[in-house]
């Protein structure tokens, strides 16, 4: 403790606040930051998990090595993962004016095109429906997917993709809920939300010009 | 416990985009759920994996979770049904089942898997844990009686700042900070153990 500055003491007293719940949205924040940033925090948020782990239950005592191993391999998934902007919930008080929705630093700023491109993808999504009520072929599923593909979203396999019957793409446009089962970007009663948040594409929302969409995606991706 | 959520600040901070945070939340349950998962799964290579999997789930669908009832309870679930979906996928895969099984023959037909080694390690790591709760222990118990009484109204009975200023009568400012030098009197006593060059990776 002695080799450590009074402003680090705070800054940890205020991990410990946080660990409890106990700390407001802006001190919060800060606390984040200093987890990112610098090693001992994070080496001191988990001595402080561990303790009070241990203080209920010895037996879930565990090593740093081997915490520290679990956190890299959830790391390295979670570096393959969108980013998740959930809309702004009513309730909350905002604190930081006008906050930005995409993103802060680092990795993070690494997909902040993603939430944009995702929202075209949703369209894309829709716009390989309607191809795919047109023109019943067995091979419309596939176009679509090379569609999705190149937008960056080759793994999500869609119900669309499925089964690219007329009657199976009429009840995706029917219940457009179901397109997002599994594109969690893709999710429909979020893109009003996304269009909210993102106030550069809510004049796209019209839904007429898809063509437009494809061209607009293809273009973000390689300008970051 | 009526109190709010003691993850929502952090909670907040994911659902804003701060990966970090959800960082801080794992490095705070994955004991918890690797436990919980041990108790579900046998084969002690998969715990791991069924928790990072949980974990993943989790930072997926954090966007839907609306606080309605804690966070981990919300984990919780998420570590059961995917536990559960592992092993229903265990049983339709031969190949995994196979392996699994050879990894459980060492210890057949004792209770092994129901005492610490279901983390799958080795005696030495359970021997670095064994160390790591007795020191905790012995730092708890050299505690002063305020900070002592402090932590464990927090860590084991889960209340909030203000009800422990009321039970401690002694002002909120006071409780937050009994609590921090207890955790970092602990926590002293306890980085020897930790060693900081496995610092270095956190």
């Amino acid at each position: 403790m002695s080799s450590e500055s009074e402003s680090d003491a705070s800054a940890l007293e205020n991990l410990s606040a946080l660990s409890d719940g106990e700390l407001d949205s802006t001190a919060a924040a800060r606390a984040c930051s200093a987890w990112r940033d610098d090693a001992a925090m994070r080496s001191s948020w988990h001595a402080y998990q561990l303790i009070g782990d241990v203080l209920r239950s010895e037996d879930l005592a565990s090593t740093a090595a081997r915490d520290a191993a679990f956190l890299a391999a959830v790391r390295a998934r979670l570096s393959d993962e969108p980013v998740v902007l959930a809309p702004e919930s009513a309730p909350q008080p905002v604190d930081e004016p006008a906050a930005p929705q995409v993103a802060h630093a680092g990795r993070s700023a690494r997909w902040s095109w993603m939430a944009p491109s995702a929202v075209a993808a949703g369209f894309v999504l829709v716009a390989g429906a309607l191809i795919v009520t047109r023109t019943p072929l067995p091979n419309a599923g596939g176009l679509l997917d090379s569609t999705m593909a190149r937008v960056g979203f080759g793994s999500p396999t869609s119900q669309v993709v499925s089964a690219p019957t007329l009657a199976a793409s009429e009840s995706v446009m029917q219940a457009p809920t179901e397109v997002a089962v599994n594109g969690r970007m893709l999710r429909d009663p979020r893109l009003e939300s996304y269009l909210k948040a993102h106030q550069q594409f809510a004049g796209s929302s019209a839904l007429g010009v898809p063509s437009g969409f494809l061209r607009n995606a293809a273009a973000e991706v390689p300008t970051r | 416990m009526n109190a709010p959520d003691a993850d929502a600040p952090l909670i907040e901070r994911v659902k804003r985009g701060d990966v970090k945070a959800f960082e801080m939340l794992v490095v705070k349950y994955q004991r918890r759920i690797e436990r919980l998962i041990g108790r579900m799964v046998r084969d002690v290579d998969l715990i791991p994996d069924i928790a990072q999997e949980t974990f993943i789930r989790a930072y997926r669908a954090i966007p839907q979770f609306r606080g309605e009832s804690a966070f981990y309870t919300w984990l919780y679930r998420i570590a059961v049904n995917t536990a559960k979906k592992t092993l229903v996928e265990l049983k339709r895969d031969p190949l995994i089942t196979e392996s699994a099984r050879a990894s459980r023959d060492d210890d057949d037909e004792t209770s092994r898997t129901e005492n610490e080694l279901s983390d799958g390690e080795t005696p030495e790591a359970v021997l670095a844990s064994k160390e790591i709760a007795a020191t905790v222990n012995a730092a708890i118990e050299a505690l002063s009686d305020d900070l002592r009484q402090a932590i464990t109204l927090r860590e084991i009975e889960g209340l909030s700042y203000e009800e422990i200023a009321e039970l401690m009568n002694c002002p909120i400012g006071t409780v937050r900070s009994r609590i921090f030098r207890a955790r970092e009197a602990i926590a002293q006593r306890l980085r020897p153990l930790l060693d900081t060059r496995e610092g270095e990776r956190w």
